[in-house]
């Protein structure tokens, strides 16, 4: 699956490719997400504005990508759509990380001023 | 591409004034990215027949919920088995029908929703799944299944009204 690392001085920020995460690349996305942040220490940044479909299997991988960091890294997400913000929040799952409108957004809760 | 059979749109209709009384039947094989590409051409010909993109996007998660159970469960991921997918739009609501000969539902009846307090649980025991039929049951009305000579049929509305 096409996701792509952008060192942001300690923040791994990672920008899904493509427009969904489905039962059809839930495995594939786990499989990525965990060769990318293998050997990165801080924390991680999941950009999700290219995600406009986002179903229970496609969730269940982003909630295994969080358990894979543990308790050490923080996985936050940024730029939901309405569609994936509305799964995360009938499931609830919206508790479980840190939501932020935009990259930058998120970038600045962690102190790390956006590219110029 | 999914979208052979789907009729065309004529351009220029007014929104949603030709979408009521459309109806299609997809039949395709239980593997997860013929759901996906399912789902993504039944969407793209919903949206070019004007219906509302919100309740489009419900029905889009609903029925990948449905299908991709049928792929795991009734079909128990053999990557093969027979599903019929029926969807016609009426007034204020679509209404869809889910066929599949494979394996009934435990017990015969329909799973109950399983909620999840997240902040309860410690990281480890976050779920992974199990989401399905808790946001199936809160996003459709009419919501009835049965079991009949081995054929599984659920069928179910989405809104198209608030």
């Amino acid at each position: 699956m096409d996701i792509t690392l952008e060192p942001m001085g300690p923040i791994a920020l990672l920008h899904v490719v493509p427009d969904r995460i489905d039962a059809s690349v839930a495995i594939q996305f786990k499989d990525r997400f965990r060769d990318l942040v293998r050997d990165w220490d801080g924390p991680v940044v999941l950009d999700l504005q290219n995600v406009t479909f986002l179903d229970s299997s496609g969730l269940g991988a982003v909630v295994a990508a969080r358990k894979l960091l543990g308790e050490g890294r923080q996985l936050d997400l940024s730029g939901l759509n309405p569609a994936v913000d509305k799964v995360m929040r009938l499931t609830r799952m919206n508790q479980v990380f840190p939501i932020h409108g935009s990259v930058e957004d998120a970038l600045a809760a962690h102190g790390v001023a956006p590219a110029a | 591409m999914s979208v052979r059979d789907l009729p065309s749109p004529r351009q220029g209709d007014p929104p949603g004034g030709t979408a009521l009384g459309w109806a299609c039947t997809r039949r395709f094989e239980a593997q997860p990215a013929l759901v996906s590409v399912e789902l993504l051409g039944l969407n793209q010909t919903l949206i070019q027949l004007g219906l509302p993109i919100e309740q489009l996007f419900t029905l889009e998660l609903v029925l990948a919920e449905v299908l991709n159970n049928v792929v795991e469960h009734a079909y128990q991921d053999r990557g093969e088995g027979r599903i019929e997918l029926s969807v016609s739009v009426h007034a204020g609501f679509i209404h869809c029908g889910v066929t599949d000969f494979g394996a009934p539902m435990p017990g015969g009846v329909l799973p109950p929703a399983r909620r999840h307090s997240p902040k309860a649980l410690a990281l480890q025991d976050l779920p992974e799944g199990s989401f399905g039929w808790a946001l199936i049951r809160d996003l459709t009305t009419g919501l009835k299944y049965c079991r009949d000579e081995g054929i599984n049929r659920l069928s179910f509305r989405i809104a198209l009204e608030d």
